[in-house]
């Protein structure tokens, strides 16, 4: 019924993207999570007394009970490492020369966990439940930007 | 034998150009809104089904996952649903069966999009809905396929654009009491659409409604859930749906047909045997003015054709005979797709409540049909609504007219119980929002042609135009397939169809994808070959724009041999021929 291709290398292919790309702003909560850690260097959470439940960042609402939520629980610098990973290689496969750690942390006052990078990790191994703290660009460098952390650094 | 179902609340956010909510915020705004109309909250809810149309608008892949929690779907069951533009009506008919069948006693249907993230346009997300090997090479724009679908209907049916555009003005105007509403206009003439920018003919920037970011959620319940939620509840009569080919080229352009299909099925269960008279309020999907004309056919409440003499006659009207939009559609409240189709259900069921407010039709309306449509232009969703006091299987409910009012009527609720978040982002703000990112999804593709269209493609390379015969139906079917989607057999042999056709409908198309203007237009057709039951989308040249017709008489205007590669640009476009021979 379906004829056979002889020649699969002559199979006639066209290529072709999707020609979009995307503008992400960081919503109502996202705003004033990004404006205090821009302009004091802080994490905001939102705190759900109901749920008792601290999220981190600052959301608008709270996905377990629908409350209305306020973007003013100051949260952290200091947390705890919930797990962490140690990256080889880069998104295409390649190897890294500085191999990079990646690391889940619970700040102090929130139940939620933020995913960043793991600076200053000295000689002593990671180890899961280790202390640990944000570390933030100088003000002057901050822009409104995930980035404007620099990482969470091992303190004990 | 499936559950009595009701509607019992709903909520929606405004409709805005750009919402500084993400769409987390906007599901939660909606759905929150939505329940808190019924007085229930999160732990009410047994399971949520949720919409939102593709992925590449939002940015976000697995975009249900994403807005869930907004949804209230945290630790519940949980499903999205997607059918293009269909999307919004379907997720109420998806909440429908998950009460229906026993599932679930209270269901939240969820419909969100966020249309603004995409750059520079979102149409640029829809460019692969048109077959990539047979169509993209031509440069389609989007608004080609309702250009073309517009352009037959009026041609067909011998209207004026006059007769288009008093759509957009009633649905800009029914729109103008909306407090959700992006865009009504309550001075909008019929001048004012003509007098719009031409995108590609007979589309006019007045006839469309534009992107937006929006959510709607409405509450879903089994019968004695209602009845305990709320004293008026609004019940799920009837739901249907269906789809048409993809073959968009081959298809009946003048008749939704899968409208039709959808409708019977969603009154033969509602017991709706004479739609006219049973049926005293409308939210037909209106992206474009002509669709809603050509959905209130496919909805068998007009003969086809007729549906703009009812227009003109102010049968559609919000104190008309059979009011259509009232909430003010896609063209007045705005067009957050998925969000769009939800708001036609949560309309009708402020209506049939007597809650609309302002925008509440008079009389008292006790029965509602609701539809949408999307995906290749070929998807019909229909849900049929009506709230206590309509006998199921009664054949002449009288339709509603004001002078039962004093008679009948439900208390109006002077405040409807909308969300009123939807907070509008101006261009500097979304330019400079903190925080902000921007990406684009690296993806590069490879389509192959397949069997069918490969050897399609080889003949094409030698000047020829293949069809394949399906003995089963006897039509010979171009774009060949392997297989006869009717039959659902594998079709019989290769046939050489003639290079001439006739145009089938045109657009003059000024825009691009992007809607950046074209420095010549473009003029896309369908053209039905001569020798077949098909047909292909391809462009016209030789011919100035003003001396296109339907029906008019064409042939294919091949490239040299050499430089021919086995693709559909080896035809250069279709010129008018001189007929008689
Ligand atoms: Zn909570």
């Amino acid at each position: 019924m379906l004829e056979k291709l002889e020649r699969p290398d002559e199979v006639r292919r066209w290529k072709g993207r999707i020609p979009v790309s995307h503008r992400y702003t960081p919503g109502v909560a996202g705003d004033v999570f990004f404006t205090a850690l821009r302009d004091r260097g802080v994490l905001l959470g939102s705190r759900c007394d109901s749920c008792d439940y601290t999220y981190v960042p600052a959301r608008l609402f709270c996905e377990r009970c629908f409350a209305e939520l306020s973007a003013d629980a100051e949260v952290g610098p200091g947390g705890r490492l919930v797990s962490f990973t140690i990256s080889y290689t880069g998104l295409e496969g390649e190897p890294l020369e500085q191999p990079v750690a990646i690391g889940l942390v619970r700040p102090d006052g929130a139940d939620a966990a933020i995913v960043h990078r793991i600076v200053e990790t000295g000689d002593e191994p990671l180890e899961i439940g280790q202390r640990m703290e944000v570390v933030v660009k100088p003000d002057e460098e901050r822009t409104g930007s995930i980035h404007d952390i620099d990482g969470f650094r091992p303190t004990g | 034998m499936a559950r009595r179902v009701a509607v019992v609340g709903a909520g929606m956010t405004k409709f805005v150009r750009r919402a500084q909510e993400t769409g987390k915020e906007l599901a939660w705004e909606a759905s929150r809104a939505a329940l808190d109309s019924c007085e229930l909250t999160l732990d009410d809810v047994d399971a949520v089904c949720l919409t939102s149309a593709p992925d590449a608008f939002d940015g976000v892949h697995m975009k249900g996952e994403y807005l869930s929690d907004g949804a209230g779907a945290f630790g519940k069951p949980f499903i999205r649903t997607y059918v293009g533009g269909g999307s919004g009506v379907f997720t109420a008919i998806q909440a429908w069966y998950t009460v229906a069948s026993g599932m679930a006693d209270v269901v939240l249907a969820v419909a969100e999009e966020k249309m603004s993230s995409t750059q520079p346009h979102p149409q640029g997300a829809f460019l692969t809905i048109f077959d990539n090997v047979l169509e993209r090479p031509l440069g389609p724009n989007l608004l080609w396929i309702f250009a073309l679908e517009m352009n037959r209907y009026m041609s067909v049916y011998d209207l004026d654009k006059r007769d288009i555009a008093q759509i957009a003005v009633k649905n800009k105007r029914n729109a103008a009491g909306h407090p959700a509403a992006l865009l009504g206009q309550s001075d909008i003439t019929v001048e004012d659409v003509l007098g719009s920018e031409t995108l590609a003919w007979p589309v006019q920037r007045l006839d469309v409604s534009p992107i937006s970011d929006g959510a709607v959620a409405v509450v879903v319940a089994s019968e004695e859930a209602a009845r305990r939620i709320t004293d008026r509840p609004v019940w799920i009569d009837g739901v249907g749906w269906n789809l048409d080919t993809t073959y968009w080229t081959n298809r009946d352009l003048v008749f939704p047909e899968y409208v039709a299909n959808a409708a019977r099925m969603a009154y033969d269960m509602a017991g709706v045997t004479e739609p006219r008279k049973q049926i005293h309020i409308a939210e037909p999907y209106d992206p474009f003015d002509y669709k809603e004309l050509h959905h209130l056919e496919g909805l068998l409440l007009f003969e086809p054709g007729k549906a703009p003499e009812a227009a003109r006659d102010g049968v559609l009207n919000r104190d008309g005979d059979l009011p259509s939009c009232p909430s003010g559609g896609l063209l007045g409240v705005g067009n957050p797709i998925a969000a769009a189709g939800l708001m036609k259900i949560a309309e009708l069921y402020w209506q049939l409540r007597g809650d609309a407010g302002e925008r509440q039709v008079p009389g008292t309306p006790e029965r509602g049909v609701a539809q949408a449509w999307g995906d290749l232009m070929q998807v019909g969703t229909v849900v049929v609504m009506g709230r206590d006091g309509v006998s199921r299987s009664s054949g002449s409910s009288p339709p509603a007219t004001s002078d039962t009012v004093a008679a009948t009527s439900l208390p109006v609720v002077q405040t409807p119980p909308y969300a009123t978040a939807g907070h509008p982002l101006s261009d500097a703000q979304f330019r400079g929002a903190v925080g902000a990112v921007d990406h684009a999804v690296d993806a590069r593709y490879e389509w192959d042609a397949g069997v069918a269209v490969g050897r399609f493609l080889d003949g094409l390379a030698e000047g020829r135009i293949l069809g394949r015969e399906c003995r089963g139906c006897g039509r010979v079917l171009v774009p060949p397939r392997m297989f006869c989607e009717r039959c659902f057999r594998a079709t019989d042999s290769w046939v050489d169809v003639r290079h001439s056709g006739s145009v089938e409908t045109f657009s003059i198309c000024h825009v691009a994808w992007d809607m950046t203007p074209l420095d010549e237009p473009q003029l896309p057709a369908v053209i039905s070959i001569d020798g077949s039951d098909g047909g292909f989308l391809h462009v016209l040249g030789e011919v100035a724009p003003d001396d296109v017709r339907v029906g008019m008489a064409v042939e294919a205007v091949w490239k040299p041999e050499v430089e021919r590669t086995g693709s559909i640009l080896d035809i250069a476009y279709f010129r008018p021929r001189a007929t008689g021979d």
